[in-house]
């Protein structure tokens, strides 16, 4: 059951540099229950994709295009009032950096409370039992006295736990996570990572969570989009995409990472070149410009998202765009 | 003679000062008891997680922070007490690479001053002959010419930490500190920049002491690799040793919880559990006892030190032999 279906969507912002094409048509969908990982390198949309979704976009930012179809109302066409009945309720985000999220004035408890009394009709006991609870949950130690503590006095992990606690106070259909590991220690990401796919899966909670790293994507997702350039460049379910990718962009990507089990020293293959100016992107194919397999027709239209059922070259459930699941395009070998 | 630099019983700490109004400070013991050596034309990788004192290590081995005991050799040259200005010329053989190249370079400066200032200041050539050698330096970290009269905000991420590696070869260095070069980078990048150094090691015979989190880089790049925990190193082995045979349980777990970009690889039963207790109270006997899946009284009682385990690779811990009941396997 499509939980959440997002339709070409486009964002920009107006700046001083004139403006950017952060998210230029985006579509994803995400089932109940399902994590659905979006990998992309800094500037490639995937953050502004899920803000726009909340309409969470700062200032300059503005959405011009597409829907956000979460159980079939469209969240961009909502009030604020609206949204921020499902905001903290039915849609949860969690972010990279805690402490920028965390009021350093209140207590953690106070505002897990204050998300539980926004959103249910509790007594403030009930509310701090319930925060307890999550607390609990999300094992931080010592839960019953934890509560009363200001963010200062957790560590980077433990804040990251309430955050999570925070999101999860009112049993969200779908969380966002962006980046959430992305600020912790590698022993700590492992312990949030745990933990995060764990309560996913008992509480059948969907998920999106956004990340740069291939090995969180391959340890969590269940489908995967590779955005560059403002856009998705493939899609596919997790292990088809580590076996099979079929974009270049995501090939480069899986071969400029060391193989830790391959031993050492043997010469990595970076992406040649830099990711495009948002705010000038080449008119083809984002990508084009550091493709190795780029064709001409690359620099000139941009590619449409194919899909398995258009043509031989892809896998079931996987989709591309690249001219190179066109039918008459040249055959390359990976 | 091999080693580049040695490093006895190194201790740097914070704090401990005060007034009869503050009282004494607490004492935060940042890097306490470092012994190691770099040898000439290596990569020694030094990995641990944040606050264990890898980076604080890097700044008091070339001095920019006094070290509060121990001795530091380079090049077979006591350099722990050098005055100021005798430590200028050691200085020019050791340079260092920052984590963000942004941070680490002056906003109003143009590429190819911010180039040439090393060698300025180090008194060498002409302005007409430090312009040449710029030019070169800017070309063979992949600039161009046009990119000379250009400041730093006008780079991508990647091309400013090419601007910071032609400053820190400007000099012809021996040693070549990289601290976290390229956490902040973008993957697609990270390898780009990661050939560069090798490339550079090879043509120039540079040692370098790389710092990192990144546990798959370090692998990749590294001839030995040294694991801190709290201010000591725990383990330090060959590259294939340490990754094929971790000695010491922290090690373990660490290699354990890198995510493997791999949807079919073993995952560990359980993560490690606990976080870094704060340098501020280091706990007694062994300093990893409290998230050790080993732990007895004797691990409380007597701290291990840093041994021989046999071929060069040294491990810090009582029972360097017996495998962890609660971690899955390593992959």
């Amino acid at each position: 059951m499509t939980l959440l279906s997002v339709q070409g969507l486009q964002s920009e912002f107006r700046t001083a540099r004139g403006v950017v094409k952060a998210v230029r048509g985006v579509d994803l969908t995400v089932a109940a229950g399902e994590v659905l990982g979006i990998v992309g390198e800094s500037g490639s949309g995937k953050s502004v994709t899920c803000m726009s979704i909340l309409k969470l976009l700062k200032r300059q930012g503005h959405i011009t295009a597409g829907k956000a179809l979460f159980q079939g109302r469209d969240l961009l066409t909502l009030s604020e009032a609206q949204l921020s009945d499902i905001r903290g309720d039915e849609i949860a985000v969690i972010f990279q950096d805690p402490m920028s999220s965390l009021n350093p004035t209140l207590t953690v408890g106070a505002q897990v409370i204050e998300v539980i009394l926004r959103h249910r009709k509790v007594s403030r006991a009930q509310a701090r039992a319930r925060a307890v609870e999550l607390f609990d949950l999300v094992r931080i130690p010592a839960a019953e006295s934890r509560v009363d503590a200001y963010p200062h006095e957790f560590s980077g992990g433990m804040r990251q736990r309430a955050m999570i606690a925070m999101a999860l106070a009112c049993d969200p259909k779908l969380l966002i996570a962006d980046e959430p590991t992305t600020a912790l220690d590698v022993t700590i990401q492992r312990q949030i990572l745990t933990l995060l796919k764990d309560i996913q899966a008992r509480m059948g909670m969907a998920m999106i969570l956004i990340t740069h790293d291939l090995g969180v994507i391959a340890e969590t997702c269940d489908r995967v989009c590779v955005m560059y350039g403002g856009l998705v460049m493939e899609e596919a379910p997790v292990k088809a995409l580590f076996a099979r990718p079929s974009h270049p962009y995501t090939r480069g990507l899986l071969a400029a990472v060391p193989d830790l089990r391959d031993g050492m020293r043997q010469r990595l293959s970076p992406i040649p070149g830099s990711p495009p100016d948002m705010a000038d992107p080449p008119p083809g194919c984002p990508f084009a410009p550091r493709c190795p397999a780029a064709m001409v027709h690359c620099v000139a239209e941009r590619p449409p998202l194919f899909i398995a059922t258009d043509t031989p070259r892809l896998g079931g459930g996987q989709s591309a765009r690249c001219w190179l699941m066109h039918p008459d395009a040249p055959e390359v070998s990976p | 003679m091999s080693d580049l630099v040695e490093l006895i019983d190194l201790k740097r700490y914070f704090g401990g000062g005060g007034n009869r109004f503050t009282g004494v400070q607490p004492v935060l013991r940042a890097v306490d008891g470092v012994s190691l050596t770099i040898r000439r034309g290596e990569t020694l990788g030094l990995v641990g997680e944040s606050g264990c004192g890898k980076s604080t290590l890097a700044r008091t081995l070339i001095r920019l922070y006094r070290p509060t005991g121990g001795r530091i050799l380079f090049d077979g040259q006591d350099i722990t007490t050098l005055p100021d200005r005798d430590m200028q010329a050691v200085r020019r053989r050791m340079q260092m690479i920052f984590q963000d190249p942004y941070a680490s370079l002056n906003g109003r400066m143009s590429v190819a001053d911010l180039v040439a200032e090393p060698l300025e200041i180090a008194g060498i050539g002409t302005r007409a002959s430090r312009r040449d050698t710029v030019a070169g330096l800017l070309e063979r970290v992949g600039l161009g010419p046009e990119h000379a009269g250009r400041y730093p905000h006008e780079f991508s991420g990647g091309q400013r930490q090419r601007i910071g590696i032609a400053r820190a070869i400007a000099l012809d260095p021996d040693l070549v500190i990289c601290d976290e070069p390229i956490s902040a980078l973008d993957v697609s990048i990270q390898a780009q920049v990661v050939n560069m150094l090798e490339d550079l090691q090879a043509e120039r015979g540079l040692t370098y002491l790389f710092i990192t989190h990144d546990l798959s880089m370090v692998r990749h790049i590294s001839t030995r690799i040294g694991v801190m925990y709290l201010g000591r190193i725990v383990e330090l082995a060959a590259n294939a040793q340490l990754y094929e045979r971790p000695r010491h349980p922290y090690t373990r777990a660490l290699l354990a919880s890198i995510p493997v970009a791999d949807p079919g690889a073993r995952r560990p039963a359980t993560p490690m559990r606990g976080e870094i207790p704060s340098p501020l109270n280091i706990p007694s006997g062994c300093r990893f006892r409290g998230r050790c899946p080993l732990a007895t009284d004797l691990c409380a009682a007597q701290e291990p030190a840093l041994q021989d385990a046999g071929d060069g690779h040294l491990v810090a811990c009582h029972y360097p032999d017996a495998t962890d009941p609660q971690q899955g396997e390593t992959t």
